[in-house]
């Protein structure tokens, strides 16, 4: 599914130059679930710009479902992207100005799904995610619970090959957060890619495997399966 | 999809009401005043374009060659028009029309008589409905306007005298108590937008009955109402008519007065040229169609402004919204198309808010201009594209800039809520707005205080005689009520309130006058100049007060006798010393009439402030007096009109008595200027209250936005002044900036127009000090609630919020 070689990604400023990725070479294959790990300005969250194609590399080559994408333009990739990716944020990233119904339907919209099929694929996962009851509500009605279950809907509804996952649980108590890790394993199961970004090993104990990154580059890959 | 932008658009207006209102209502103000000066521009361009030869069509008017240059009027000589038939006989359509103030009456079999005083009589010659397409309700041109006792009437004026048009037919009138006429056709009432206000037309061989008679066949006397109009094939043009009309003026005019030759004006520029005049008395000058469009772009323009200010300021609260839908699959396109629709969204709200406005103005609209115009898709198709192009471009303006910079959001930075104002490139790009809506609002603000010093200057400038408590009544020009003259004149001095009573042609400044050259002291030649002729009788100096530098008024006499002469005619004759002027002949009309000056007065102005000081000569001849000039003691103008009507009446019973008062005449001749300087004040003042409802929006968004800062140094031991002084410096500063641009700019303009008159006011500083002063306390006054309200918050609660 994914496979990145010698990746690098410097950002500069007028006096500092910052390595973010140092010659980063990854793999993930289809169906994996692998947790990324690490300490903060390891360059964790660069990568999963990157994979999520909302970022480009500046060096290296970045195969994405045996297509080399790497420097593909901002069309190209936002073209990609909402047919392929998922996106699961700590801060959950709701539109205030949309219902929930409204929020999930969005990527359908993008993907031009007409309106009958959207309200039936909206529904279906709404119910999924056991929020179908709060469909017309605002995000801000809702708890951070609710929200990034809404927020999971909205990653899956279209079908993603590749869910991108970053600290997921991290605005969420341990029992929301749980359910939320429930949920992701579940899809996992019925066969999507999941890349996430943690903090917490006891979330990256849901995994396949445990990526640890340091200074821009992999240290340890441990398999828990 | 586009619902979807609808409802997200929709939701944000709601939920920042605020910065709604201001675009809106600051946009609708725009578009509605945008709208009405749409509408001004498209009357006053509509004149007479109804005529299907409109493009072909020619009026003759006269160049005029003096010792101050070249002028025009609208009117030719008589023989011009028979002269063109014979002379131009590829000219295959010409007609001479002739307007004529006077008096008619109906004489009902039973009811009592009316009398009516009209000033829209016209001798017209068949032809001139060949050239123009007035639509007929019964009979026509050829059998009603050949026979001199015909008359045709216009449906309203018909109705007027006779109640229904249709009884009208075979009704007589009676002209100036002395013409009977009989009517014969009904003509269509004259649209609203046409410079011929035809109310009664009588054939044009009746002029043979008239005081013009003996001008039929005179060449060089120029009648200002007598128009000319030809239809020019298309192998002929304007410029090779007009090479071939000097030949024409050689030909048959006398050699002296030869190079005033008739000069074809196009019917389109009828109302557009003021140099011509046209009988509507009303032209709109294609400059002040630009200046009028020019307004309303700028009105457009500082209300965009608003948007962009308020749209980019706003701009980081939208970049989550921005960052989520990126990574959802949107590219940047569909975001820019979001942004724009929502523009579109509230231009649209503003254009609809915007008509209402403009309809409830319009009828204001039109008292102000004394035109009837209106605002209807039905009768006016073209306002739906007016509306289209409003629409779209001011979504163009406001919108682009915005959604550029909007759908440009890094989705990480906009995701991690990381733009800054700097990313918004708002900053540096807000100041130069704020700087360029302010630069229109001085210009517009220091333009209207310039117009409206020189109105006051008209309303208050000396002229040279007095015009107070002066009432000008005119009265019948036959001989027989000529012998009445001495009874008024008794009879109104037995009132203690007035004061004198004095006989002439006309006032000192009148709209009618009387123009002709001389021969000055025995030359062989006429002067190069034509002198206004004031025909009055003795007492006419005493009742302007009208000071003499040398020699004494004439004597009484009821024909020229003696004249007396103003310091400009002496100025233009080379005369230094006024005392070498008196006992010097004047002769006019190659002996018509010849007599010494006795005396010269000071000058007084006998046009409009426009024109220079004309010069005059006066003389008494009772013939032509056809006006009272009654001079009251000022405060009982009121309670003596009465006495004076009843004793009008008692000495010319046949007669209208109509009365104004001079001061009244005077103002008229600025009508347009003080119609214009009303316009100018509401525009100047939607300018600066456009541009501070944005300066509103913009500080308000800053108080927010600095809430925590405002905190921190308050804190850190800050005054509420200082903070106060935060807020309003600067855009104190940029105000400042904004004036010295527009001062220039301004004086320039305003430079320019005044050059349109030869009295005129001094562009003092003081002007461009109370433009400045006016805008920044108006800033202040915007800025300071916002600013009092962030600087007296309490900063614990300012803080804790982070």
């Amino acid at each position: 599914m994914i496979k990145i070689t010698d990746l690098e990604k410097i950002y500069r400023t007028e006096e500092v130059e910052t390595i973010a990725l140092n010659k980063l070479t990854i793999e993930v294959k289809d169906g994996e679930f692998v947790a990324v790990m690490g300490p903060s300005g390891c360059g964790k969250s660069t990568l999963l710009n990157i994979l999520g194609l909302l970022d480009d590399p500046d060096n290296g080559s970045f195969v994405f479902n045996q297509i080399e994408v790497a420097h593909f333009n901002e069309r190209k990739r936002a073209d990609l992207r909402k047919h392929n990716i998922g996106f699961v944020f700590q801060s959950f990233n709701l539109i205030d100005e949309l219902t929930v119904f409204e929020n999930v339907e969005l990527p359908l919209i993008y993907t031009g799904v007409k309106s009958a099929d959207r309200k039936k694929r909206v529904e279906a996962v709404l119910d999924k995610v056991q929020i179908m009851h709060r469909r017309n509500h605002y995000p801000q009605q809702l708890s951070g619970g609710q929200q990034q279950r809404v927020a999971v809907a909205r990653a899956v509804v279209n079908n993603p090959k590749l869910i991108l996952a970053d600290e997921p649980t991290g605005n969420l108590d341990s029992h929301n957060g749980n359910d939320v890790m429930q949920l992701l394993t579940e899809l996992n199961e019925q066969g999507t890619t999941i890349v996430m970004v943690t903090h917490s090993e006891h979330d990256a104990g849901y995994s396949h495997r445990i990526i640890r990154m340091l200074d821009g580059t992999t240290v340890t890959e441990n398999i828990l399966i | 999809m586009f619902y979807n932008y609808f409802k997200t658009a929709f939701r944000n207006l709601l939920r920042n009401k605020g910065y709604a209102v201001i675009n809106i209502v600051g946009l609708a103000v725009g578009i509605a005043a945008c709208l009405l000066i749409f509408l001004v521009i498209q009357f006053e361009t509509s004149f007479d374009n109804f005529h299907t030869k409109k493009n072909q069509i020619y009026r003759l008017g006269t160049g005029l060659n003096s010792q101050d240059g070249l002028s025009y009027t609208g009117g030719s000589a008589f023989p011009v028009g028979p002269q063109i038939r014979i002379d131009f006989p590829q000219v295959k359509q010409v007609a001479s029309i002739f307007n004529n103030g006077g008096q008619v009456t109906i004489e009902g079999d039973s009811s009592p008589q009316k009398k009516f005083n009209e000033n829209n009589f016209f001798y017209v010659e068949p032809e001139f409905f060949k050239v123009f397409d007035f639509g007929w309700l019964a009979g026509n041109a050829e059998t009603c306007l050949k026979d001199p006792n015909s008359a045709v009437l216009t449906q309203s004026t018909a109705e007027k005298y006779f109640g229904d048009w249709r009884y009208a037919i075979g009704k007589t009138f009676k002209y100036e108590n002395k013409t009977l006429y009989k009517v014969c056709g009904i003509l269509k009432n004259v649209p609203a937008n046409s410079d011929f206000p035809l109310g009664i037309l009588v054939s044009y061989s009746a002029l043979q009955n008239t005081y013009v008679k003996n001008n039929l066949s005179d060449w060089v006397s120029t009648f200002g109402d007598a128009y000319t109009f030809v239809v020019l094939p298309p192998e002929l043009s304007q410029n090779k008519f007009n090479a071939q009309l000097k030949t024409f003026a050689k030909k048959h005019k006398p050699v002296e007065y030869a190079a005033d030759a008739p000069t074809a004006q196009p019917l389109t520029e009828m109302h557009f040229d003021d140099r011509f005049g046209n009988y509507s008395g009303h032209t709109f000058s294609h400059s002040l169609i630009n200046a009028l469009a020019l307004i309303g772009i700028f009105l457009i323009v500082i209300a965009s402004v608003n948007f962009i200010n308020l749209a980019t300021a706003q701009a980081i609260n939208r970049s989550k919204e921005v960052g989520i839908r990126k990574v959802l699959g949107s590219n940047r396109t569909q975001l820019a198309f979001q942004f724009i629709g929502e523009t579109f969204l509230i231009t649209l709200a503003s254009m609809i808010i915007a008509v209402s406005m403009a309809a409830v103005a319009l009828p204001f609209l039109n008292q102000l201009l004394e035109v009837k115009m209106t605002m209807s898709l039905v009768t006016n198709p073209v306002l739906l594209l007016f509306f289209a192009i409003t629409v779209l471009l001011v979504t163009f303006l406001s919108g682009i800039y915005p959604a550029i910079i909007l759908s440009g959001f890094n989705p990480i930075t906009a995701l991690k809520s990381k733009i800054t104002s700097k990313m918004v490139g708002g900053l540096s790009l807000r100041r130069v707005l704020v700087v360029l809506q302010f630069v229109i609002a001085q210009v517009l603000i220091i333009g209207m205080l310039i117009v409206v010093s020189q109105m006051n200057y008209f309303r208050s400038a000396s002229l040279g005689f007095d015009k107070a408590a002066i009432l000008n009544v005119p009265f019948p020009g036959d001989s027989i009520s000529r012998t009445r003259l001495e009874y008024v004149r008794d009879n109104l001095l037995k009132n203690p309130d007035i004061r004198n009573v004095s006989f002439s042609f006309a006032s000192p400044s009148s709209e009618s006058n009387w123009g002709s050259d001389f021969s000055f002291d025995h030359a062989s030649k006429n002067t190069d100049f034509s002198a206004n002729l004031k025909w009055a009788d003795e007492n006419y100096f005493k009742t302007y007060n009208l000071q003499f530098v040398a020699g004494r008024p004439y004597y009484h006499s009821d024909t020229v006798r003696e004249f007396v002469v103003n310091e400009t005619l002496l100025k233009k004759l080379g005369i230094r010393d006024p005392k070498d002027a008196i006992g010097k002949q004047i002769n006019f009309w190659k002996g018509g009439k010849v007599a010494k000056i006795v005396g010269v007065i000071r000058d007084f102005n006998s046009y409009s402030l426009r024109k220079p000081m004309a010069p005059v000569v006066m003389s008494s001849w009772k013939d032509v007096y056809q006006t009272i000039n009654i001079k009251i003691k000022p405060g009982a103008e009121k309670t003596s009109l009465p006495f004076i009507e009843k004793i009008w009446n008692t000495a010319f019973p046949d007669y209208v008595y109509e009365y104004k008062f001079l001061d009244e005449t005077v103002a008229n001749f600025y009508k347009q200027e003080n119609q214009l300087s009303t316009l100018y004040k509401i525009f100047a003042g939607l300018a600066i209250f456009i541009s501070c409802l944005g300066l509103y929006g913009l500080v308000s968004f800053m108080a927010v936005q600095r809430t925590k800062e405002v905190g921190i140094r308050k804190v850190l031991g800050a005054s509420v002044q200082t903070i106060i002084f935060l807020f309003s410096k600067e855009f104190t500063l940029l105000i400042i900036i904004a004036f010295a641009i527009a001062t220039p700019v301004s004086y320039f303009i305003m430079h320019n127009w005044l050059q349109n008159y030869t009295y005129r006011i001094n562009v003092s500083v003081s002007i461009f000090l109370l433009a400045i002063a006016g805008s920044v306390i108006i800033a202040w006054i915007t800025v300071g609630y916002r600013a009092i309200k962030a600087a007296v918050a309490n900063p614990v609660k300012s803080l804790r919020t982070e």
